[in-house]
């Protein structure tokens, strides 16, 4: 089929067995690849109630259209699967190489299904594909089990493994790929972890076909022009992510201890220059992309390398435990790397848990003799540990946030700052209302990829609760997730600016199925409606009381930064949200109404 | 003329070996490209890029003649007349010469088609004149 | 007495305004920003001459002066 590797390959790991089968055409018009087939196998092939560590629930690993061609960016992978951390949708998308040598060893999705006996690596390379055991790599360390798998096979072989965390189904495991890139929101690393597979290898030598080569070629050079002529280049390659820390710092939107405030008193020492001034040396790039965001640093305090920290980890690895050494955020960056672990879920939980030991919530006596005050470096990095190992307090943490606030208890629920049990990522979230809801309303818990809105709440007034700020948000819900299910990454026209339409002919050439991004955009709304629908089926009483934010940003101004004073009120924050179903079509309780599901042409799909 | 390359600018994208398959064989597969990009992770972290020189050691061995000069002066494989001997490929002192059947039934190497400068987001890559040998 | 300032892409898009302002010198890249009707924490980055600068700069006679926005976000 043009523009995609053709088949889907099932893993059945109970058994030992493999299947391959086409790609189906109708599924691939109608959900394109990457998050769009992730949603359509999950609600289609994993029961109702499945348990998330169970045989009956699947890990979805999928490439899209723009992976492995052309197309600035084409690198992203998605992986869904019945989240651990929620109990609802999982997607966590994975830059680096693997998804486009998945299209070339001719796959456009992994279907990992049923729980293998023992420990199994799964290799593919091309057409032959084996289990093979995993024993002696269980127990050991994400790069550990890369570096043995490229020396022994070669660097044409892409990894995807699994650390200590994964294995011991810590809910907010990562899976981790080219020494720093992960799929690492919502416990993905677990459910690969239950199912027994340590790793997967794979390598792939197969041209992909495409449907007019000439114009394909064009729309793709024309692309990467448009990204080498742009005005940022430069500057946002230099940077990366790290550019905006010391933007968020001056708006308010630094997460600083847990949550509390938006702006750190020593953030300075965390911005993107002296980040890079320090530990940066090479910029390292995801597979196609002409702009890499990735900062691989040269930690000489630790004496160790690692692939960033990126904005995320250093807002909640730095400012948010009350961080300002860069070394050592970048340490806390590999350590959960390495053990397979999530930066943004361990920032947010050890913020809480540094939060409920000033509070005298948490005692010495709980915290294995750690003195759990923010800042505290030392202790930051034995609690990562002690997460993955599910060792101590670890055993706590490790729960995630909600949960861990939940056996707290003591009014620590208050400042567990998450949505829907998964932790909240980087930007906090006072007074800004349009972000607000993006983390409320996101499909997988409060995570800030799907829409990015908190220059819109500074551009036309934060505070303001408006149906034009929802309409916003809505309208980056349904078009941003279509790069991830596209197989691409969103960073080109998010940062450099470039012209979304220049995406269309190139789609076209490679699929031979024209798409304008009105008819994108209206996938994304379809596959926003299933994810939610998802959410609903799996969860009972499931409704308007899941999509409200953590109370600190309704009930607990910041007392310092750019924020101080300013908070949401509850009253406009549920102001929101009736706005919010009005325009997705939603019930006053935030349920897909049956109107809405038929109009989407969904009814055959969830019924 | 031939391409040169800075190895501390390649950030390791392989989009210059996307836009290579395309040019030496029209279609989308970096396993047939004619360079090569070693990533040297988790130590040093860096990329070590090798390019063609166009030294043309290549022709010099080749039996059949097959590798031939093109009009901007680079030695390019005339697909019809390689048998796939492999002489090439231990001459090339830049290991940028291929033969791998099961992939392709001709050898190939860089043209100097310029197109994986074209895609090159840091500008690691660029064709200038070639120097003179110290 | 001016200099030039240069829109990134986002920011264009989300001002609706042109590539590029002529201002006058003298003034801080703030204080010209608010003049010109744009909210300074709507630019995420100030670069002179490839140097990184911040919002407090006083524009000199000739510069170039390249605004970013950070639009999108991770």
């Amino acid at each position: 089929m043009n523009g995609y590797g053709g088949k889907i390959l099932r893993v059945n790991l109970t058994n030992g067995t493999f299947t391959k089968e086409n790609t189906p055409p109708e599924v691939a018009r109608d959900f394109l690849g990457g998050r769009g087939f992730g949603i359509y196998f999950l609600l289609k092939e994993v029961p109702k109630g499945a348990d998330p560590f169970g045989p009956e629930n699947k890990l979805i690993i999928s490439s899209g259209p723009l992976s492995g061609m052309l197309i600035p960016g084409g690198g992203k992978c998605d992986w869904t699967t019945k989240a651990p951390l929620t109990g609802g949708y999982a997607s966590a998308s994975m830059g680096g190489h693997f998804t486009a040598e998945m299209k070339y060893a001719g796959l456009d999705s992994i279907i990992l299904e049923g729980i293998s006996p023992k420990p199994v690596t799964l290799f593919i390379d091309n057409d032959k594909i084996e289990l093979r055991d995993a024993t002696a790599l269980w127990g050991k360390k994400t790069f550990e089990v890369e570096k043995e798998f490229k020396h022994k096979l070669g660097e044409e072989f892409q990894v995807a493994v699994i650390g200590p965390g994964g294995e011991n189904l810590v809910p907010y495991a990562s899976i981790n790929h080219d020494y720093g890139r992960q799929a690492g929101r919502g416990g993905v690393g677990a459910v690969m972890g239950a199912k027994k597979v340590k790793a997967i290898v794979l390598h792939g030598t197969k041209s992909v076909p495409v449907a007019d080569i000439d114009a394909y070629r064009k729309a793709g050079m024309a692309l990467y022009k448009a990204c080498k002529d742009a005005e940022g280049l430069k500057d946002w390659t230099r940077y990366g992510t790290t550019i905006v820390v010391s933007w968020c710092d001056e708006v308010g939107a630094l997460p600083t201890r847990n949550f509390s405030a938006g702006s750190f008193e020593k953030g300075k020492n965390l911005y993107g220059p002296v980040m890079r001034e320090k530990i940066v040396i090479t910029d390292k790039a995801c597979f196609g992309c002409p702009c890499p965001c990735g900062k691989y640093s040269k930690n000489k305090k630790y004496n160790s390398f690692v692939e960033g920290p990126e904005y995320e980890t250093i807002g909640l690895l730095g400012s948010n435990v009350g961080i300002d050494d860069i070394e050592a955020v970048a340490q806390a960056n590999l350590l959960c790397d390495d053990l397979g672990i999530d930066t943004i879920s361990a920032g947010n939980v050890i913020a809480w848990a540094m939060e409920c030991y000033e509070k005298g919530i948490l005692t010495k006596k709980e915290t294995d003799g750690l003195e759990l005050k923010f800042g505290n470096v030392e202790a930051t990095f034995a609690l990562i540990e002690k997460i993955a190992r599910r060792e101590g307090i670890g055993a706590l943490l490790s729960e995630g946030v909600k949960k861990a606030a939940q056996k707290v208890g003591k009014g620590s629920e208050k400042f567990a700052i998450h949505v829907k049990g998964m932790e909240q990522s980087g930007y906090a979230t006072h007074n800004a209302t349009a972000m607000l809801l993006a983390y409320m309303t996101c499909d997988v818990g409060a995570h800030h990829n799907r829409s990015w809105a908190i220059t819109y709440d500074l551009q036309v007034g934060r505070e303001l609760v408006v149906p034009e700020k929802v309409a916003r948000v809505i309208w980056l819900q349904n078009f941003r997730p279509m790069f991830d299910v596209l197989g691409g990454c969103r960073l080109q026209w998010v940062e450099l600016g470039i012209d979304r339409d220049l995406y269309v002919p190139a789609l076209e050439a490679m699929t031979g199925i024209h798409r304008s991004w009105d008819d994108l955009d209206k996938v994304g709304e379809r596959i926003w409606n299933l994810t939610r629908l998802f959410w609903v089926r799996e969860n009972e009483g499931f409704g308007r009381e899941w999509d409200l934010p953590a109370p600190r940003f309704y009930e607990d101004a910041p007392t310092s930064g750019a924020t101080k004073g300013q908070i949401t009120k509850l009253e406009d924050v549920h102001r929101l949200l009736d706005m919010y179903y009005e325009q997705r079509g939603w019930s006053t309780d935030g349920l897909p109404t049956a109107e809405t599901i038929e109009k989407l042409g969904l009814k055959a799909l969830v019924a | 003329m031939r391409l040169y390359v800075d190895h501390s600018k390649c950030s390791g994208c392989n989009a210059c070996r996307v836009a290579c398959s395309l040019n030496l064989f029209g279609e989308n597969n970096p396993k047939k490209s004619a360079l090569v990009i070693e990533p040297l992770f988790p130590e040093p972290g860096t990329y070590n890029v090798k390019v063609c020189t166009q030294c043309g050691d290549c022709a010099v061995a080749c039996p059949t003649e097959a590798i031939k000069k093109n009009d901007k002066g680079a030695y390019y494989v005339d697909f019809a007349e390689c048998n796939l001997c492999e002489a090439c490929v231990p001459e090339c002192p830049e290991d940028v010469m291929f033969v791998r059947a099961e992939l392709a039934n001709a050898a190939w190497k860089c043209d100097l088609c310029g197109d994986c400068v074209a895609v090159c987001g840091t500008s690691a890559l660029w064709i200038a004149e070639t120097e003179a040998a110290a | 007495m001016t200099a030039t300032l240069r829109l990134g892409a986002s920011l264009k898009i989300m001002l609706g305004a042109q590539d590029e302002i002529v201002v006058p010198a003298g003034e801080s890249v703030r204080a010209t920003l608010l003049k010109l009707g744009i909210k300074p924490e709507l630019v995420a980055m100030v670069t002179v001459a490839g140097e990184l600068q911040d919002k407090d700069y006083v524009i000199r006679e000739g510069d170039t002066v390249r605004l970013m926005a950070v639009v999108g976000g991770g």
